[in-house]
């Protein structure tokens, strides 16, 4: 624990050569452990969560990629029907202050409540520690992790890497691909996909 | 903007100008707006000869900051696409893609173009194509433009060309910019070069011996997933030239048989390359 909160604080503070100084999250291997305050004002540990499956879900308001699947209903749609069988779903805004897409905690619950969003909880990321911890490239990046804590899944949120919304009905979405398989006991076909959308923007940016 | 000033920028061109604006059927280039800029479809020839390969080019321009994508993005971000609608006898092909540039932040790395870039596409008119009638070729254009966010455009674009059985004259108004356009294309790498691709666990190395040394070459993969974008690409120059080492891409699962994509070097000179991944080397991983 203490080795992990040096490595959080080292993290904070060099979010430049975060992702090359630690490895990031890997399909197959542990999933990194983080605490993050949500916007709901709690805190959120993912240790307290094994046990269960844990959908990781990068995301940006200003972003056209995740536009497309709130504007839609799809990522709504998503977390309720994933949450009502037993997932936890983290909303994760990764934006530095100063970078677009930054929100602060009463922004986030006003979106949420806007949009009819239901993740468990948004996550407020504005160092980038939690995004490091797991190579977060693009939202809306997708993660999905089992009981065991496990990374199952990393990549798109699903087969059709564009901001028009007539492609989510007929995209084949990874990650309840992967939940519906992992539940049924059965290898997850698809674990690694290139992330679509738009980048995240941590603090490293120069602008 | 640019290809209409032309017009009044020298004389032959002023004659031309003066033409067409008498000729009610002749080359007409529409500028559409996207988001934070232009997007104009432009010919390089007054008309379409039937039966000849003819070249039409999208040029877009940008403002400051704002950046459009090449064929593989990178990290984030997506191409331009087009949808053609074309006379009977007309086909277009691939686009070309000149040379892009790094863009992003040190973690994530995109590929794509600022300012201004011209997208050539090759077309061709079959021999049939009717006579007398002028062509109409009409583009549907979507994409994306980015700053620090993206946003979504899309152009409904067309152009009519007279069609005549003579070879086509150049259209002197787009003549630089069709130049300045190929100028940026990546060119086939000279035969005498020779590259080499090893694999070893975690990335790939490119050995090029072209007879002299190089200190400065950045590799574009044309495929996504293939390599790390970000990864800094460390190269070891030789005395025949250089080893690029090329981190792999956490998403690259099964094995690749060849790498291809754009060699940049210093001066703005840039190459296509398509190297077989060595025997020996993916044996040894």
């Amino acid at each position: 624990m203490k080795r992990l909160m040096l490595y959080s604080i080292l993290i904070a503070l060099l979010p430049c050569t975060a992702a090359k100084l630690f490895s990031a999250a890997k399909v197959g291997e542990a999933a990194p452990e983080f605490t993050a305050t949500a916007s709901d004002g709690k805190s959120y540990r993912l240790a307290d969560y094994r046990g269960k499956y844990v959908v990781l879900e990068w995301h940006n308001n200003g972003c056209p990629y995740v536009g497309k699947h709130y504007k839609s209903g799809n990522m709504q749609r998503l977390q309720k029907e994933w949450i009502g069988r037993g997932v936890a779903w983290f909303t994760i805004l990764s934006s530095a202050p100063g970078q677009q897409g930054y929100v602060t905690a009463s922004e986030e619950n006003e979106y949420v409540r806007k949009m009819q969003a239901a993740p468990t909880a948004a996550l407020l990321d504005p160092t980038g520690q939690v995004g490091h911890l797991y190579d977060a490239k693009t939202s809306p990046q997708m993660i999905v992790i089992n009981p065991q804590g496990v990374v199952i899944y990393d990549g798109a949120i699903d087969d059709k890497p564009t901001t028009d919304l007539e492609d989510v009905p007929g995209a084949t979405n990874y990650v309840s691909l992967a939940l519906e398989q992992a539940m049924a006991g059965k290898q997850v076909a698809t674990t690694t996909t290139r992330p679509y959308g738009c980048s995240v923007k941590y603090g490293d940016r120069t602008r | 903007m640019l290809v209409r000033r032309a017009i009044f920028g020298f004389s032959p061109a002023l004659a031309l100008g003066f033409f067409l604006l008498t000729c009610a059927t002749c080359t007409r280039a529409e500028s559409a707006a996207i988001p934070h800029g232009t997007l104009e479809l432009v010919a390089e020839n007054q008309w379409i000869a039937a039966g000849h390969d003819f070249n039409l080019g999208l040029h877009f321009e940008l403002e400051s900051g704002w950046h459009i994508y090449w064929i593989n993005p990178g990290d984030s971000g997506e191409p331009p696409r087009v949808k053609w609608e074309l006379p009977a006898g007309v086909t277009a092909g691939a686009l070309q893609w000149p040379t892009p540039r790094r863009l992003g932040t040190p973690s994530i790395v995109d590929f794509g173009y600022q300012d201004a870039v011209t997208l050539i596409v090759p077309m061709h008119a079959k021999r049939n194509l009717g006579l007398g009638e002028p062509a109409k070729i009409a583009a549907q254009v979507k994409v994306l433009v980015c700053r620090e966010m993206c946003i979504p455009g899309s152009a409904q674009l067309s152009l009519v060309l007279p069609v005549k059985t003579e070879s086509p004259a150049p259209d002197a108004r787009t003549r630089n910019l069709f130049m300045a356009a190929r100028k940026s294309l990546p060119r086939p790498a000279p035969t005498n070069w020779k590259f080499n691709l090893d694999e070893e666990k975690d990335s790939f190395v490119l050995t090029a011996n072209v007879g002299h040394e190089i200190t400065q070459a950045n590799f574009f993969p044309i495929a996504e997933s293939q390599i790390s974008n970000a990864a800094a690409q460390k190269l070891a120059p030789s005395a025949a030239g250089f080893r690029l080492t090329l981190q792999k891409s956490d998403q690259l699962l099964k094995p690749i048989e060849r790498l291809k994509g754009v060699l940049a070097l210093a001066d703005g000179r840039a190459y296509l390359i398509d190297v077989l991944v060595s025997k020996t080397g993916a044996a040894k991983s």
